[in-house]
């Protein structure tokens, strides 16, 4: 039987920074079961948001921006994401670049679909948001050079998974009837959320990130971390290409 | 060297290999067991069945308008006509394992009739029982049609039933007094009996015996 560390790192550690050791991987445990527990909502914008969404007529910035904050905030596979793609960024310029990145992404595509009105399966695009939170867990733990030799450029493929998660924000905002009167304004009020909403969910991933690290053993935890997102992101994918395939047909 | 963004020291292919591995295998299992019985009624494997997850799903339900009928006064059926008697026992009220409570239903095409009579005896209170007669469609997968014919308490009804569309029809009875009872559902008409375990017929009724066989031979 393994004996505990007990003195390994671990009397050094303060109190709070194991917490924080334990808040990282319960954020990993926590967005999984997310996952589970609210797949039934399929991550749209239902209920009286969608009636509100409806009703609108004409410009109305502010529900908007709320919508898009909310919409990101709650939003499992962005947030999986983005964990994924900070988990071993340890300079905040970079966590920056690579944050602007992917909203320049998604903001594309998000503006470009609805007012091309880019029709694309909201299956399809949920499996690839899903395939994008895989592709980030394995090569986090540096999957890509140990198995297959090469090394994707990280921020190509960063902006590039900005732009499929663009056209997964755009699909829920067009499945709303959209009235085209204050349109433009309405989209880019939820735009501006769904980046405030990023904000958010990053500045709480980032204080747990920062105590996690100082932690010996953190390396030893993010591997399980990130073996816990890599699952999460195969559900992800799994999920909506049942969905694709009309599972709820069978 | 690592890279930017990622552990310090990459991992073995052959670690890499099994994490990617039984990370795919237990998003499956959870999927599988878990997920797609719950969400989409779609069970393979039939885990979801096992682990009784199956019974999360629920079609969507459309209620179905039962204030108005436009069926013919006369009406003929191929199938001949059937009387059966159902006697279903019910566990005094609030038992745990909700032995106070079934479904017992038939199965009805569109325009088809019975006639009724059912009664439940050893109930002090008419309030303490109460009852649910309604049908619905059986269509997998789709929408559910639900038409309610009555929802009350009481200690037995006579009546008819004409089904409103191809379906199971009958009661749901539940037992709130304090003593165990039974209940005894004499139909006539044109319909086809459920057998045990199918829908409709989920707690395994048998009709024509008496109350202590209901549930089979034991």
């Amino acid at each position: 039987m393994e004996k505990l560390p007990t003195s390994v790192g671990a009397a050094a550690e303060r109190p709070n920074r194991r917490w924080c050791r334990f808040a990282g991987s319960m954020v990993s445990v926590a967005v999984t079961l997310g996952l589970l527990t609210s797949f039934a909502v399929a991550h749209g914008i239902g209920g009286r948001d969608a009636d509100f969404v409806a009703a609108t007529k004409g410009p109305d910035l502010l529900p908007f921006m709320y919508l898009g904050a909310k919409h990101m905030v709650t939003g499992y596979d962005h947030l999986l994401f983005i964990f994924g793609v900070i988990f071993f960024l340890y300079r905040l310029g970079d966590v920056l670049i690579y944050v602007t990145l992917f909203s320049i992404g998604h903001s594309i595509t998000l503006l470009a679909g609805v007012l091309l009105k880019i029709d694309v399966n909201a299956y399809l695009v949920d499996a690839i948001i899903g395939l994008s939170v895989a592709y980030k867990a394995f090569d986090n733990l540096g999957g890509f050079k140990s198995v297959f030799g090469v090394q994707p450029n990280n921020k190509v493929a960063v902006a590039g998974f900005g732009l499929i998660h663009g056209f997964g924000l755009a699909t829920k905002l067009q499945s709303l009837r959209l009235n085209g009167n204050g349109l433009v304004a309405n989209m880019i009020g939820f735009n501006i959320g769904v980046e405030i909403g990023q904000l958010i969910a990053l500045a709480v991933f980032l204080i747990i990130m920062v105590q996690w690290r100082r932690s010996a053993s953190f390396e030893r935890y993010a591997i399980g971390a990130n073996a816990l997102i890599l699952m999460a992101g195969f559900m992800l994918i799994e999920y909506q290409l049942a969905g694709y395939f009309g599972a709820w047909r069978a | 060297m690592a890279t930017e963004g990622q552990i310090s020291q990459p991992l073995a292919a052959r670690t890499m290999l099994a994490i990617t591995g039984g990370a795919l295998i237990a998003a499956t299992l959870i999927m599988f067991g878990a997920v797609l019985p719950a969400e989409f009624h779609w069970d393979p494997l039939g885990l979801g069945h096992m682990s009784g997850l199956d019974r999360l799903w629920a079609p969507s339900e459309v209620a179905f308008d039962t204030s108005k009928s436009e069926v013919a006064v006369a009406r003929e059926y191929r199938a001949g006509l059937r009387s059966d008697v159902i006697e279903i026992p019910l566990r005094a009220g609030g038992d745990s394992t909700r032995g106070d409570e079934l479904e017992y239903k038939v199965k009805m095409k569109k325009e088809a009739t019975l006639v009724y009579e059912w009664s439940v005896a050893g109930i002090a209170k008419e309030e303490e029982f109460y009852f649910d007669f309604h049908g619905h469609t059986l269509a997998a997968g789709k929408a559910m049609t639900v038409a309610t014919y009555k929802q009350a308490t009481g200690t037995g009804a006579n009546g008819a039933l004409t089904a409103p569309f191809d379906g199971v029809h009958g009661w749901f009875f539940q037992n709130q007094s304090v003593e165990p009872v039974v209940v005894r559902v004499k139909i006539s008409g044109f319909y086809e009996l459920i057998p045990p375990g199918d829908i409709g017929n989920e707690a395994g009724i048998v009709a024509n015996v008496p109350a202590d066989k209901a549930f089979g031979e034991q």
